[in-house]
């Protein structure tokens, strides 16, 4: 199989994010086992698996919404902070986009996208604001900007929440299922800035069960079952040709209907 | 979820009334209405056959001294009122905001005092701060029994409201790289003072009326000056106390009534603000 420019390019690039023996538990219940997983500079990973397979879990932890029991996570090689300023800071490089969007509901969009960048980075209003409307412009939603959330549709909402995400220039974006709750007519408006966002070169690493952006956009599908990484290969080999049962079972259920 | 669509959902909730409905409401109506009036004439009636009316027992209102002991009375309620609400609001919030830190001594401490305090009666622990510490004022130990016990219950109303805020307004805003105090300010308490307004309001209210325990320990408050009042025969008709309760407590009711308007004013304030908010933007 011959890589493409941009995948030697990728696979020279340093790790940017990297779990190690990762493991957590709710309860009884051992929801994240081993896990070993390094993201590098401008990849794309998709991650895929049964509900209750950990996804949701193992996303969150990257920014610490999530603590872990034991293990080691580093960003840009630097460990994770437990907590503070540095935990803050740390989170301010890492976007998150959420399947429900978390708009602030009692903020206009234009000031969902300034918050942050006036409250954490400390950056003068009227930047800010610059800023939030070539994000909001960027990602389709300018018109939007003195509007609240609860008047947007979903799929505008979801991507005031990426323009938000954008504003803190973070070095890698999370997306958990963002397109889970949305109209089918409004999936590929998002999926579309993502796709964008990803061909700028931005470090991503998305739980979704839409193939096409997989196939389109992702450099490795990371299979997931009961805590474990299960499978993870480019996307073609992986959709073509899955190896473990568990993906294959996966696989025929989600693609038969 | 959001806020701003409650002006939507409120006439949404009740089905508008068809013709027949309407007919039953009317006939409904009017039988209240002759039930009401019958019950006033009962007790006008009753009080007026004890001799309730009798000019003589109402007189003593008509002393400049009575008038002015009245409104000295109604000073003082408003007084120790104003202290109580102004520092129970305070200590609501910083319980609050002690029962929801991150700090396990710090919320245990909050909470065992929230508890405490919420389950003493108010009655023994105003007359024991006046005992033990404020025999010489009496104004004190009302107030910071008031204090204590309704600053208890505000801290319970804003907690619950606080934690009513969906989850992921916070996770979001921690996800920015937001402090915590930043989330609390700036995102959980805004949403959450909208549905919290109408429960703060109605423990003030119940803050004005627990007022009226000063009399117990001498506190010279509106109940304390009607009871001085009423216990003062008069030359030929015995004790006006019926004249006194029925002056005192429409006081009382007045304050109340005053307060639960100023909450509907604060309330439609915020809600024009919403609205306002929607047809800009809309
Ligand atoms: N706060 C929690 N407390 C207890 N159990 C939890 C909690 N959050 C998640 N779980 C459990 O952990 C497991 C993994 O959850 P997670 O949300 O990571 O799954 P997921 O792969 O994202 O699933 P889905 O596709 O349904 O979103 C599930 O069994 C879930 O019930
Ligand atoms: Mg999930």
């Amino acid at each position: 199989m011959t890589e493409s420019p941009v995948e030697d390019s990728i696979s020279a690039a340093a790790p940017l994010v990297v779990l190690s023996k990762v493991n957590k538990h709710y309860g009884a219940l051992h929801v994240l086992q081993d896990i070993d997983l390094e993201i590098r500079q401008g990849e794309v990973v998709v991650l895929i698996g049964p509900s209750g397979s950990g996804k949701s879990t193992l996303c969150r932890t990257i920014n610490r919404l999530e603590t872990i029991d034991s293990g080691r996570i580093t960003i840009d090689g630097h460990p994770l902070p437990a907590e503070g300023r540095e935990l803050a800071r740390l989170r301010t490089e890492v976007g998150m986009v959420f399947q429900n969007f978390n708009l602030f509901a009692h903020k206009t969009v234009l000031e969902n996208v300034v918050m942050g960048q006036v409250k954490v980075r400390k950056v003068i209003r009227s930047h800010a604001e610059k800023t939030a409307r070539e994000l909001l412009d960027r990602v389709g939603v300018g018109a939007q900007a003195d509007k609240y959330p609860a008047q947007l549709s979903g799929g505008q909402q979801q991507r005031v929440a990426i323009a938000r995400a954008l504003a803190m220039k973070p070095k890698v974006m999370l997306f958990d299922e963002p397109t889970s709750a949305l109209d089918p007519e409004m999936v590929n408006e998002v999926l579309e800035v993502m796709r964008q966002l990803a061909a700028d070169g931005m470090t991503m690493v998305v739980v979704t069960h839409e193939m096409g952006f997989a196939r389109s956009a992702a450099n490795r599908v990371l299979f997931m079952a009961d805590g474990r990484i299960v499978e993870q290969n480019t996307p073609d080999a992986f959709f073509t040709a899955p190896r473990s049962d568990r993906a294959k079972d996966f696989l025929s259920k989600i693609l038969h209907h | 979820m959001s806020p701003f669509n409650r002006t939507a959902t409120a006439s949404v909730l009740y089905d508008a009334p068809g013709p027949r409905a309407r007919a039953r409401y009317r006939v409904f109506g009017v039988l209240s209405l002759i039930g009401v009036a019958g019950l006033l004439w009962f007790v006008y009636a009753t009080l007026d056959d004890k001799g309730q009316f009798n000019p003589a027992l109402w007189d003593v209102f008509q002393y400049n001294t009575v008038q002015q002991r009245i409104v000295d009375g109604l000073l003082a309620t408003l007084e120790a009122f104003g202290l109580a609400a102004a520092f129970s609001l305070t200590l609501g919030a910083l319980l609050a905001a002690g029962q929801l830190s991150d700090h396990k001594p710090v919320r245990w401490a909050c909470t065992a005092v929230v508890q405490f305090f919420r389950a003493m009666p108010l009655l023994i622990l105003i007359v024991a701060l006046y005992y033990a510490f404020f025999a010489t004022d009496p104004m004190w130990a009302l107030v910071l029994g008031l204090t204590l016990y309704n600053g208890s219950v505000q801290a319970e109303i804003i907690r619950s409201g606080v934690n009513a805020v969906p989850r992921g307004q916070g996770e979001a805003a921690y996800a920015l790289g937001m402090r915590k105090t930043q989330v609390m300010a700036s995102i959980l308490v805004p949403q959450a003072v909208r549905s919290m307004l109408p429960s703060m309001i109605s423990q003030l209210v119940v803050t004005l009326k627990d007022t009226s325990l000063g009399f117990i320990i001498t506190y010279h408050e509106l109940l304390f000056v009607g009871k001085a009042i009423a216990s003062q025969p008069t030359n030929s008709a015995g004790f006006p106390y019926i004249p006194v309760v029925l002056v005192i407590g429409p006081i009382y009711i007045a304050l109340c009534l005053l307060l639960t308007a100023l909450a509907r004013w604060i309330e439609a304030r915020g809600r024009r603000g919403a609205n306002r908010r929607t047809s800009t933007a809309a």
